[in-house]
């Protein structure tokens, strides 16, 4: 795999890979779509809910991105302006078809999480309040669903979530709260 | 935040550990490939006036470079980038500068795992120099004449020089940097395309697959004529003009 360093043999900031891009450098924007395609996907695949629509559209967002290169703000952060074009050719993608967007997320089978073994009782009690807490998140409303995948599943920080969604950080915190105050109301006391 | 709040939180932060999303697809390759593709609106990031420009010239288009600042165009493993002044600084070295060792066609020819072609121009005869880089991968071979009545040598004795090495040579790439006042123009050179760079100042170098330019010597060169007929690509330096250079090019044998 293609890595770009500096002059110091370190790895290229995302920075420093844009402004090679934007000068004509295929192989240090490959190198950025390397380091973006995971999350260009899930967040891709948590906007139009499919998987193939998802790897089209973040391939799509990436190719246009390359042509958007001259308007790419010099010295800016490049995650949230991918995304914010990944998530636009996603949204296509989902206006153009006939699905019901769902979250479509599924819990792995045999659970990662640290700390001592718990109890087979135990297990069996935290998988179901997983499964609930899915399932609550399952019935929101698609907006207060997809703002929560981004903040928790795709792991987005504020910056990204305002590029995605298209709205300031300010709203991103306030449909949030919102959102979590649904969520809330939708599990009930049992999580 | 209250209890409620915090516990829910808690629980998303669980519940993101074990979620479990589709594999992701690897991209790059296809991002690139689409990028590369012809008639997809170019992959480079180009200004309206040279998208014009590319589309309104039928046979041959020239590029002015100073109007469009600083793009890419690429020939396979030779990327060609307009820039402004100054040149880039290489930070890396090779342990044989310029052109490499000398060598003889012999050697040249056993060292490098494509088949090393010359011009059939009689003006020109056998070559007077024949040298061997390690870079890029695959190796370069540079043939030099010195003075001759069609291509007079420089104040280094260099009449023409040919370049030949890899096409397929991944991320490393033979660039070169082109300032203000070099023209760049898109010719055929034996059914494949290619580039006459021009007038101005210009540059070659090498950079590695890593990105960095490793080539220290950054040659400051005449005019020059590049191609990639897929397998090897070409350089043809020292020509007066670009008919000379396609005449070189057309007697390859």
């Amino acid at each position: 795999m293609y890595r770009s360093r500096g002059v110091e043999g370190c790895p290229l900031s995302d920075i420093e890979l844009m402004e090679r891009a934007r000068r004509g450098d295929v192989a240090a924007y490959e190198e950025l779509v390397r380091r973006y395609e995971e999350v260009a996907f899930r967040t891709a695949f948590l906007v139009c809910g499919d998987a193939d629509d998802a790897r089209d559209a973040a391939q799509e967002g990436f190719v246009r991105a390359w042509r958007a290169l001259p308007r790419f703000r010099s010295g800016a952060e490049p995650r949230p302006w991918l995304l914010r074009i990944v998530a636009n050719a996603a949204r296509n993608r989902r206006r153009g078809s006939s699905r019901q967007a769902a979250l479509g997320l599924r819990l792995a089978e045999d659970p990662l999480s640290g700390g001592a073994a718990p109890s087979p009782e135990g297990s069996v009690l935290a998988g179901e309040r997983r499964e609930t807490l899915l399932a609550a998140i399952e019935r929101l409303r698609p907006e207060d669903r997809l703002v929560i995948s981004l903040r928790w599943f795709a792991e987005l920080d504020e910056a990204a979530m305002s590029a995605v969604l298209d709205i300031p950080r300010g709203t991103v915190k306030s449909r949030l709260s919102r959102a979590m105050g649904r969520l809330r109301d939708e599990v009930g006391p049992d999580v | 935040m209250s209890d409620r709040d915090a516990a829910l939180t808690a629980a998303l932060d669980d519940l993101a550990a074990e979620i479990l999303f589709p594999p992701t697809p690897l991209l790059a390759d296809a991002v690139v490939a689409s990028l590369l593709e012809p008639g997809r609106g170019g992959w480079w990031p180009r200004p309206a006036s040279l998208a014009r420009a590319l589309v309104l010239g039928s046979a041959a288009t020239v590029l002015v470079v100073g109007v469009v600042g600083a793009i890419g165009i690429g020939l396979g493993a030779i990327r060609i980038n307009l820039a402004e002044s100054p040149l880039p600084t290489p930070v890396g070295s090779v342990p044989d500068r310029g052109y490499g060792q000398p060598v003889s066609m012999e050697e040249a020819k056993n060292a490098v795992p494509f088949e090393v072609r010359l011009p059939g121009d009689p003006e020109l005869g056998d070559p007077d120099k024949v040298y061997l880089a390690p870079f890029p991968s695959g190796g370069t071979v540079t043939v030099v004449w010195g003075d001759r009545p069609s291509f007079p040598a420089d104040d280094e004795g260099i009449g023409l020089v040919v370049t030949q090495f890899r096409a397929d040579i991944g991320p490393e790439t033979f660039e070169k940097m082109i300032l203000e006042g070099t023209e760049v123009e898109s010719v055929t050179v034996n059914g494949h395309p290619g580039w006459w760079i021009e007038g101005g100042t210009h540059a070659f170098f090498y950079r590695d697959a890593s990105g960095e330019i490793v080539d220290t010597t950054l040659r400051l060169v005449s005019s020059a004529l590049i191609w990639d007929d897929g397998v090897v690509a070409f350089r043809v330096e020292g020509a007066p003009s670009l008919e000379a250079a396609q005449r070189v090019a057309d007697s390859f044998r």
